[in-house]
C-alpha cells in the first residue's frame, strides 16, 4: 500500500473541505430516495459524495453496494462489501452482502457467510431468510420450513419466510397456502423456484404475479423474459427485456440475452412433424441430415422406452458460437456445458463450437431429448438428480462407447468417499462445494440409473419417474420402488460402484506414474519401451481415452515398428471404449483401408460423424468406401457434406457427387452436380468424361473412374 | 451496449461475446461459383509459360530453428517441398538449402544469375523464423541474417523475368515491402512484419504442392495462386478448430503496386500473374499443346473457354434456365474437343 506524503494528505483534506462547503449537503436518505426511484446516476453521485464525506463509515458502503447490486453491478458491490468489512469486520451488512452476492451464483459459501450473520446479529432476518432459501434450493424442504419458521419467529411479516413456505405449498401443486406473502419480492421467489425445479411455465405465473404489484421489479421481469425466451416465446421475451435494458436493468443475462434474440436472424428454421431444428446458416447444410436423423431416432426410441407420445415437435438450437448457448443457461445452477432442455425445447453446443474430439454431440442430442421425455411425463417434478441420472444412462444405453468416461475427477471422489447419498445428490448439482462436483454428480447420478436398471429393471425406473411427477420425494420414492431404505441403497451403491472401479481406484496413481514415464518414451521416439510397457499402463485404467491415451501411443509405436496389424488393433481399442479424437479414428480408418478392410474403415468414420462431422476429407473417405461397398444413399449423403461445407475443391466435391448420384441411378441431379463441378473447372477431364458418358448413353450406367 | 454508472473511472460491461457470424449464403456455394472473367487470358498466359522451353530456378531455404523442434520442422517442411518439386519433374533446376548461411545463399542466387535467362522463371521459398524491427525484414539464418532488402537485390540480379517469393515465416508481412516489383509475385505468411508467432501456413503451403485437392481448376497444374489460397484456407481451418486466435494472416502481391491482398483472385488484380504461374505439374498436359497438329483442337479449346468465362460472366442477367441450357451446350462441346486432343 502506498503511503501518501503529508503534503498530499493537506492537500486531499483541504480539497474534501472546499466540496463539502461548495457542494449542497447529501444525506443517505437522499441517496436511497434516488435509488427507490431509479436515478441510479444521482443516487451513485450522493454516494459518492458521502464517501468523500466519510470515508471511514461502513454503513455507506453497504447501501452503495446494495445498490451496486440492484443496478447488476456485482463487482463494484463485493468490493464495497469488502472495503465496509475491512473497516468493521463485523457489519452483519456488509457479510450479508457478500452471502446474497454468493447466493445469486449458487456458491456454497453463501449459508455458511449468513450463519456467521445470524451468529453476530441473531435477529438478523436476511440471514435467516437467506438459509431458508438456499435449503429450498437443495430441495431439502424440512430444514427449508424450519429455517423459514424462524425468520417469522424474528419478524411475523417476513415476505422472505412467507414467501419460501407458500413455495414448498405451491411446489407440491397446494393451491391453497395460508402463507402466501402477498408481495411482489414474494412472488418473484416462488418464481425463482419454478424456474430452478424446470417448471418454467409455473415461473413465469408467478413471475407476472409479481410484475402485477410492482411494475419496477425489473429482476422479475428480467427473469420473466429470460423464461419466456428459453420456451421460445421470443416476442414477448424481447420486449420484456428490451424494457428491462431501458430502464436500467442490464446485467448481463439480460444484455446477452437481447443480443443474442437479435442474433436469431441468422438461423434457419428445418421442420418435420415431430421436429423444429434451427441451424446457422454457415452449417445448416452440412449438419441437418445428420442432427435431424438422430433428432427422430431418439423420439422413436424414446416413445417406446418412457411409452409416452409427445405431443408437440421438438424444438432443438445448435449453436455454432458456445458464447451464444452459454447465454441459455446463465442463471442456472448445476446445468451441464454442452445443452440444456427447456421442456420441449432444446440448445446445444454445434459440434463446430467446440474442439473437435472435446465434445459427443450426438451423445449430447440423445442426453438432452431423455429430458423432454422425463420432463414431460412428471410435469417437470422430477428432481435434478434422476432426471440427469436418466439422461446419463441413456448416453450409453444407445451405444455402449457414447457418453462420458470414467475421469479422474471421479476416481478421485470415489477413492475420497466424496460420493453423496441419493437423497441429497441434487446439492452436488445446485450447490456444488468443489467445481468439479457437478461433474461427479453427473457420474454418480448416471451409474445410479444404471445400477437400478441392472438390478431392479426398466419399469422400476419409470415407476420411479412416474412417483416423482406426483410429487413425492426421493426417500420416499426409494423406500417405494427398491424396497428399502435410502441409507441401505447408498450402502449397496457405493458396493457396487467401489467394485466396478476398483482397479482405477486402486492403481490411479501408479497409472499417472505410468503414462509420465510412457508419454517421455513416445517423445524420444523410444518404441520399444512404448510397446513393453503401454499394455500394463493402459490396463490401469482403461477408460483414459483423453490427451496422451495410451492406445494413441502404443499405435504410433506398433505404426512405427511397420506393425499395422497391431496398430489396428490398439486403435479399435480406442475407438471401442469411447475414444473421440478425429484424427486418430481417421488413422484408424486409413490404417483398415489399407489392410483392406474397408467395412470396418467405414464404421470407424460413420462415428466420428456423431463426434466431429465438420472435416471434408473423412466425408470424402466415408463416401468413397460407402460406394465402393454399394451403400449408395450413405455416399451421396457424404459427398453432400463435402460441397455443402463449400470445399476449396469445388469441382472435386461435385464430381464425387455426380459419381454416387449416376451409381444411384439419379442421372438428372447427376447432371447438375456435373455442371457445377465443371462451371469451376471447365477443364475437369473426369468429370466431361462422366458429362459425355451421360449425354451419349444417360440411361446405362457408366463407368466410374 | 454500455454500463450507465460506474462506481470509479471507466468500467465497461462485459457481455459474454456474442460475435456475428461471417455470413454464407447456402444457396451461393451452387449457384455462385468462383467467376473467372479473365481466365482465358489466364490460360493463354499459362499455356505460354508451359509451353515455353524456359526453365524454372526453384530455391527452398530453411532458416535457423534455434529449437529442435523448430529446426525438425523446418526441415521436414523443406524437404516435403523439394520432394514435391523433384517428383513434378523439375529435378534439373530444384535447389534446398537447409540452415545455410547468409553467404550461401547469396552464392546460389548469384549462381542462378548467371546461368538464368529472360524467359525462365525463379521461385525463392523462405522456410523459417523472420523478424522485423519496424525498417527491416530479416530472415533467421546461421551468422549474420538475410535482409528482406537484400534477398530483393538478390532476386534483381537474376534476369528471369517471371519470379516468385514466397516467404513463408513469421513476420514475413515485413518482406513485402522490399520484395514487390512489377513481375514478381510475392506471398507472405503474415500480413505484416508485427505478426510474429511461427506460422503454421508454411505446412500448408508445403502441402499445397503435393495435394491434388489444391489444383482447384483441375488443369494438372497447381498455380501460385492455388497453393496461396490452399494454404490460406488450411490455415484459417487450423485456428477456428482448435478455437484459437489466428495469429497470421497470410497475403499475396502480384501487381507490384502495392496492392496486397489477402483475398486473391484471378478476377482482381491481385492474383492475375499468380493464377498464371505453375508452380508443380501433376500431369501430361503439355504434350498436346506441344504437337502442332493438334493446334486447330487447341484453338477451338481456347475458343470455347472464352466462351464459358464470357457466358459466366454474363450469368448474373441470364435466366437460369437458358444459362444452364447454353453453359451444358459449351461444356459437352469442350468435353468432346478435350476427347479428341486425348486420343
Amino acid at each position: 500500500m502506498r503511503v501518501p506524503t503529508v503534503k498530499k494528505t493537506l492537500r486531499l483534506g483541504a480539497a474534501t473541505i472546499l466540496l463539502q462547503f461548495l457542494l449542497p449537503a447529501q444525506t443517505l436518505d437522499q441517496a436511497e430516495t434516488l435509488w427507490k426511484a431509479r436515478r441510479f446516476n444521482d443516487a451513485n453521485e450522493v454516494f459518492k459524495q458521502l464517501e468523500l464525506k466519510e470515508p471511514k463509515n461502513p454503513e455507506y458502503k453497504v447501501r452503495w453496494g446494495r445498490m451496486m447490486m440492484d443496478h447488476a453491478q456485482p463487482v463494484d458491490a463485493e468490493a464495497l462489501f469488502t472495503e465496509a468489512l475491512e473497516i468493521k469486520k463485523d457489519h452483519t451488512g456488509a457479510m450479508m452482502g457478500l452471502a446474497l452476492l454468493s447466493a445469486e451464483n449458487f456458491d456454497s459459501r453463501a449459508g455458511k457467510m449468513a450463519g456467521e450473520a445470524l451468529k453476530i446479529d441473531p435477529k438478523c432476518l436476511e440471514a435467516q431468510e437467506l438459509l431458508a432459501r438456499l435449503a429450498l434450493e437443495d430441495n431439502n424442504t424440512p430444514k427449508a420450513t424450519e429455517e423459514a419458521k424462524k425468520a417469522l419467529e424474528i419478524d411475523k411479516n417476513s415476505v422472505q419466510g412467507r414467501a419460501i413456505l407458500a413455495t414448498i405449498d405451491w411446489l407440491a401443486d397446494k393451491k391453497e397456502t395460508p402463507w402466501d406473502p402477498h408481495a411482489a419480492t414474494g412472488y418473484a421467489t416462488a418464481g425463482h423456484f419454478f424456474v430452478i425445479n424446470r417448471r418454467y411455465e409455473e415461473g413465469i405465473v408467478y413471475y407476472r404475479k409479481a410484475l402485477e404489484l410492482d411494475p419496477q421489479l425489473y429482476s422479475a421481469r428480467s427473469q420473466m423474459g429470460i423464461n419466456l425466451m428459453r420456451l421460445g416465446q421470443d416476442e414477448e421475451a424481447f420486449k420484456q427485456l428490451e424494457l428491462c435494458y431501458n430502464n436500467q436493468f442490464q446485467d448481463a443475462a439480460t444484455g446477452n440475452s437481447l443480443k443474442l434474440m437479435e442474433s436469431y436472424k441468422k438461423f434457419v428454421t428445418f421442420k418435420t412433424d415431430r421436429t423444429i431444428l434451427k441451424l446457422d446458416q454457415k452449417e445448416a447444410e452440412l449438419l441437418r441430415p445428420y442432427i435431424e436423423a438422430e433428432m427422430l431416432r431418439a423420439i422413436d426410441t424414446y416413445e417406446k422406452k418412457y411409452k409416452m407420445h409427445l405431443e408437440k415437435p421438438v424444438q432443438l438450437e445448435v449453436y455454432p458460437n458456445h458464447e451464444d448457448f452459454a447465454v441459455r443457461t446463465m442463471g442456472l445452477p448445476g446445468l451441464g456445458a454442452l445443452g440444456v432442455t427447456f421442456g420441449y425445447s432444446v440448445a446445444m453446443d454445434s459440434p463446430s463450437g467446440r474442439k473437435p474430439g472435446t465434445f459427443h454431440w450426438a451423445s449430447t442430442l440423445w442426453h438432452e431429448f431423455s429430458h423432454v421425455y422425463t420432463l414431460t411425463a412428471t410435469g417437470h417434478r422430477v428432481p435434478r438428480w434422476f432426471t440427469e441420472g436418466l439422461a446419463v444412462h441413456e448416453e450409453t444405453a444407445i451405444n455402449a462407447d457414447w457418453g462420458d468416461r470414467l475421469s479422474p475427477d471421479v476416481i478421485a471422489a470415489i477413492e475420497a468417499k466424496k460420493l453423496l447419498p441419493v437423497a441429497e445428490l441434487d446439492r452436488g448439482f445446485v450447490h456444488p462445494t468443489a467445481p468439479t462436483q457437478v461433474i461427479i454428480s453427473y457420474f454418480q447420478a448416471g451409474r445410479i440409473c444404471d445400477y437400478i436398471n441392472d438390478t431392479w429393471g426398466w419399469d422400476t425406473l419409470l415407476n420411479m419417474l412416474h412417483d416423482f411427477g406426483r410429487g413425492e420425494e426421493t426417500a420416499a420414492v426409494v423406500k417405494k420402488e427398491l424396497k428399502i431404505d435410502p441409507e441401505e441403497f447408498d450402502k449397496r451403491f457405493i458396493a457396487f460402484i467401489e467394485k466396478d472401479t476398483k482397479t482405477q481406484v486402486a492403481n490411479f496413481k501408479e497409472w499417472k506414474k505410468g503414462l509420465k514415464s510412457l508419454v517421455e518414451k513416445e517423445t524420444n521416439k523410444d518404441w520399444d519401451g512404448v510397446i513393453r510397457e503401454g499394455k500394463a499402463i493402459r490396463d490401469l485404467y482403461p477408460d483414459y481415452v483423453e490427451e496422451h491415451s495410451v492406445y494413441e501411443a502404443l499405435a504410433a509405436a506398433y505404426i512405427a515398428k511397420k506393425d499395422d496389424a497391431a496398430a489396428i488393433a490398439e486403435l479399435q481399442r480406442y475407438e471401442k471404449i469411447g475414444g473421440r479424437g478425429p484424427e486418430t479414428l481417421q488413422l484408424l480408418a486409413k490404417k483398415l483401408t489399407e489392410a483392406g478392410r474397408g467395412v470396418e474403415a467405414a464404421d470407424a468414420l460413420n462415428r466420428l460423424n456423431f463426434i466431429y462431422p465438420m472435416e471434408a476429407k473423412a466425408h470424402r473417405s466415408l463416401g468413397e468406401l460407402w460406394l465402393v461397398q454399394g451403400n449408395l444413399k450413405g455416399a451421396i449423403r457424404e459427398y453432400r457434406a463435402v460441397v455443402a461445407g463449400n470445399p476449396l475443391d469445388q469441382a472435386q466435391a461435385h464430381y464425387d457427387l455426380a459419381k454416387a448420384l449416376v451409381a444411384n441411378h439419379q442421372t438428372e441431379q447427376a447432371q447438375e452436380e456435373l455442371l457445377a463441378a465443371l462451371e469451376a473447372a471447365p477443364g475437369f477431364r473426369a468429370a466431361q468424361k462422366l458429362l459425355l458418358e451421360l449425354s451419349t448413353n444417360p440411361v446405362k450406367n457408366p463407368v466410374i473412374n | 451496449m454500455k454500463r450507465l454508472i460506474s462506481r470509479l473511472v471507466g468500467q465497461a460491461i462485459v457481455f459474454c461475446g456474442l460475435s456475428t457470424s461471417e455470413k454464407t449464403g447456402i444457396a451461393g456455394r451452387r449457384r455462385n461459383p468462383i467467376v473467372y472473367p479473365t481466365l482465358s487470358i489466364v490460360t493463354l498466359l499459362l499455356l505460354a509459360a508451359l509451353s515455353a522451353p524456359a526453365a524454372t530456378f526453384y530455391v527452398t531455404v530453411a532458416g535457423l530453428g534455434g529449437e529442435p523442434d523448430y529446426a525438425q520442422r523446418f526441415k521436414m517442411w523443406a524437404d516435403d517441398i523439394d520432394a514435391s518439386l523433384k517428383k513434378a519433374g523439375g529435378d534439373v533446376n530444384v535447389t534446398t538449402l537447409q540452415s545455410p548461411t547468409r553467404d550461401q545463399i547469396r552464392a546460389k542466387l548469384g549462381a542462378i544469375a548467371a546461368q538464368a535467362k529472360p524467359a525462365d522463371a525463379l521461385v525463392v521459398i523462405l522456410i523459417g523464423h523472420g523478424s522485423y524491427d519496424g525498417v527491416d525484414y530479416k530472415f533467421n539464418v546461421q551468422g549474420p541474417d538475410l535482409t528482406g532488402g537484400e534477398l530483393a537485390k538478390l532476386m534483381d540480379a537474376v534476369p528471369a523475368q517471371r519470379q516468385l517469393v514466397a516467404n513463408l515465416t513469421s513476420c514475413s508481412g515485413g518482406s513485402i515491402e522490399a520484395l514487390r516489383r512489377p513481375n514478381r509475385i510475392v506471398i507472405a505468411a503474415t500480413k505484416s512484419g508485427s505478426e510474429k508467432n511461427a506460422t503454421t501456413f508454411a505446412r500448408y503451403f508445403a502441402e499445397a504442392l503435393r495435394e491434388p485437392g489444391a489444383d482447384t481448376d483441375k488443369n494438372e497444374a497447381i498455380s501460385a495462386l492455388e497453393a496461396f489460397k490452399f494454404a490460406q484456407t488450411k490455415t484459417k481451418e487450423f485456428f477456428d478448430t482448435q478455437k484459437r486466435l489466428a495469429t497470421e494472416h497470410s497475403v499475396l502481391d502480384d501487381t507490384g503496386k502495392g496492392a496486397s491482398d489477402s483475398d486473391a483472385a484471378p478476377q482482381a488484380n491481385a492474383g492475375k500473374l499468380a493464377s498464371a504461374f505453375p508452380l508443380v505439374r501433376m500431369g501430361a498436359n503439355l504434350a498436346a499443346a506441344r504437337d502442332p497438329k493438334k493446334r486447330p483442337l487447341l484453338d477451338k479449346k481456347e475458343q470455347l473457354e472464352q466462351a464459358i468465362d464470357k457466358l459466366k460472366f454474363e450469368k448474373a442477367a441470364m435466366p437460369a434456365q437458358e444459362y444452364k441450357r447454353q453453359l451444358t451446350q459449351l461444356l459437352l462441346e469442350l468435353a468432346r474437343t478435350q476427347e479428341a486432343l486425348d486420343q
